[in-house]
């Protein structure tokens, strides 16, 4: 990995809520490119961290750079932050108030300021990428969790993000809409997007990501390669989490 | 004469000689109860967006976090006057008290206005925050995950789900508002009650004029529940939606019905 293609470099971050320490010292970078997993034990902080790097939680300490800008300063326009570093979230959280053309359009016109038109094409595009395309008259309610996630990074896609983070989601879903969902993400790993997800599903971080980060108590207990991690852990913790997974 | 008739005979007796103060005066009722309900929506939603303005403790200016306390404080006080005493007498005390305090002298039409829409407004104030409040957290984090701001979140996101959510207290507070504007003939509004006061109170034809107001308050209240949940079934949609061909994504043409 060079160091000229650093998206985002995360360096001393922490979290805590009151005395609750949740986030102790974590260090990354994310290159143009990577697909990064981050896997780990429940209450190991991995949405917590997720949900600083895309400042929906305050960090208490350190610095996220993101092509050299510190974000957590306060100065930082988190929105417009946001619009370039998107989320898709364990529970989809699509508007319940819009049909899935306008959730994906929304963000295009209100926020990227484009025309209706355009942002309708933009919709389209993405919606028949992840096989939505025939539900856009549909509401969310009236959709299957899988379709739902879909729909849901649809979303995030039409906003053209520079990089994507995923909190756990295919977790929601029933076992038969896991693939579905995993398909499309595999799809748009191929086309290089740059993803961090987190996971449970080891077979997607084994074969799909280029970096593998394994979590625990706040801390990243040890990274690197798929094959390094789910070949030949070093650490003790991380024999003992990949051994619960043993039928990957 | 008026002694000699039966019940129904007086009935269609006020009825001819008065129907039409019986209309005006329902006309009056319904004009101050929509436009106060109106009026009093708006100041509730003002004040259940203020009241639900988040603060962040490290990120906001302490002048912006101690303005917004006061401000949160004066809305508290506001909402638990409005709330915790009778319009009857919050009329009064406005129709008289503006004048002699302020030196403001406000017709009769614009205390009753005022009142009403006041009134309604703290009540709704505490409908619109339960409303926000109730709507998901997770659809503010997928408005704020596509780059939204609180405001655009709060105007494409939340607010319309949370309009949708205390719609039927807005009807609630539309058919009180109907009723209750009876307690505005203390400051000589001629509304429907007033006509039947003025009624009764020429001819002794109490039962019979209350017989007639019942028949026309009645009528109006069901008209309003029924016209509001004709509203509320229109915002929910269609259960049904249409599946559209994928080849026809460019035309939008081709649509075919799907049942879920
Ligand atoms: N808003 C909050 N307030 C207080 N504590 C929190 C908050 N959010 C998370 N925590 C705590 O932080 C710790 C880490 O939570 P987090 O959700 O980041 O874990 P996780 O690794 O994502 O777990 P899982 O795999 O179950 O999703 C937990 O102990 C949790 O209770
Ligand atoms: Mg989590």
């Amino acid at each position: 990995m060079s160091t000229e293609n650093v998206i985002l470099e995360i360096s001393h971050l922490e979290k805590n809520f009151g005395s609750h320490v949740v986030l102790k010292d974590i260090n990354f970078q994310v290159h143009t490119g990577d697909v990064v997993s981050i896997i780990g034990a429940s209450g190991s902080g991995k949405s917590t961290m997720l949900r600083c790097i895309n400042l929906l939680e305050t960090p208490t300490g350190g610095s996220i750079l993101y092509h050299g800008e510190d974000i957590t300063n306060p100065r930082v326009d988190a929105p417009a932050y946001r619009a370039k570093v998107g989320m898709v979230f364990q529970n989809f959280n699509l508007f319940n108030n819009m049909t899935v053309l306008e959730n994906c359009m929304a963000g295009q016109i209100k926020v990227a300021k484009k025309s209706k038109a355009e942002a309708k094409e933009k919709a389209l595009q993405f919606l028949q990428k992840v096989g939505m395309s025939a539900y856009i008259n549909a509401k969310p309610r009236q959709l299957s969790g899988g379709q739902k996630q879909r729909v849901a990074i649809a979303r995030a896609l039409a906003m053209e993000p520079e990089v994507l983070l995923f909190d756990e989601p295919t977790s929601a879903l029933d076992p038969q809409m896991v693939g579905e969902v995993l398909e499309v993400m595999t799809a748009l790993a191929k086309e290089g997007l740059t993803m961090i997800v987190v996971t449970h599903e080891m077979a997607f971080a084994r074969d799909i990501s280029s970096h593998v980060i394994f979590m625990a108590d706040g801390l990243i207990k040890e990274e690197g390669s798929p094959k390094q991690i789910f070949g030949e852990p070093k650490e003790a913790e991380t024999k003992e989490f990949l051994s619960r997974f043993r039928n990957v | 004469m008026i002694s000699n008739m039966n019940f129904w005979e007086r009935i269609l007796y006020i009825l001819q000689k008065y129907g039409t103060s019986y209309l005006k005066g329902a006309g009056t009722t319904l004009l101050i109860a929509l436009v106060s309900t109106f009026i009093g929506c708006i100041i509730g939603f003002l004040v259940g967006i203020v009241q639900t303005i988040p603060v962040d403790k490290k990120k906001d200016s302490p002048v912006k976090r101690i303005l917004l306390a006061v401000v949160n404080a004066v809305l508290r006080v506001y909402i638990e006057v409005f709330r915790g005493t009778p319009m009857i007498v919050q009329a009064v005390f406005i129709y008289y008290g503006m004048s002699q305090v302020f030196n403001v002298q406000l017709s009769m039409w614009q205390s009753a206005f005022l009142v009403v829409s006041i009134n309604t407004g703290a009540y709704m104030a505490e409908s619109v925050r339960g409303g926000i409040i109730s709507v998901d957290p997770g659809q503010m984090e997928g408005a704020k995950a596509i780059g939204m701001t609180h405001v655009q979140a709060m105007m494409n996101v939340i607010l319309p789900q949370a309009f949708r959510n205390i719609l039927p207290q807005i009807g609630n507070n539309l058919i009180i508002n109907i009723k209750d504007t009876s307690v505005l003939s203390v400051i000589s509004i001629v509304d429907l009650f007033f006509v039947h006061k003025s009624v009764s109170g020429a001819l002794y034809t109490y039962f019979e004029s209350a017989t007639i107001v019942m028949v026309i308050y009645l009528t109006m209240t069901l008209i309003t529940s029924k016209l509001l949940r004709l509203w509320e079934n229109k915002m929910d949609g269609d259960e049904n939606y249409e599946l559209v061909d994928v080849m026809d994504i460019g035309t939008q043409l081709g649509k075919k019905k799907a049942r879920v």
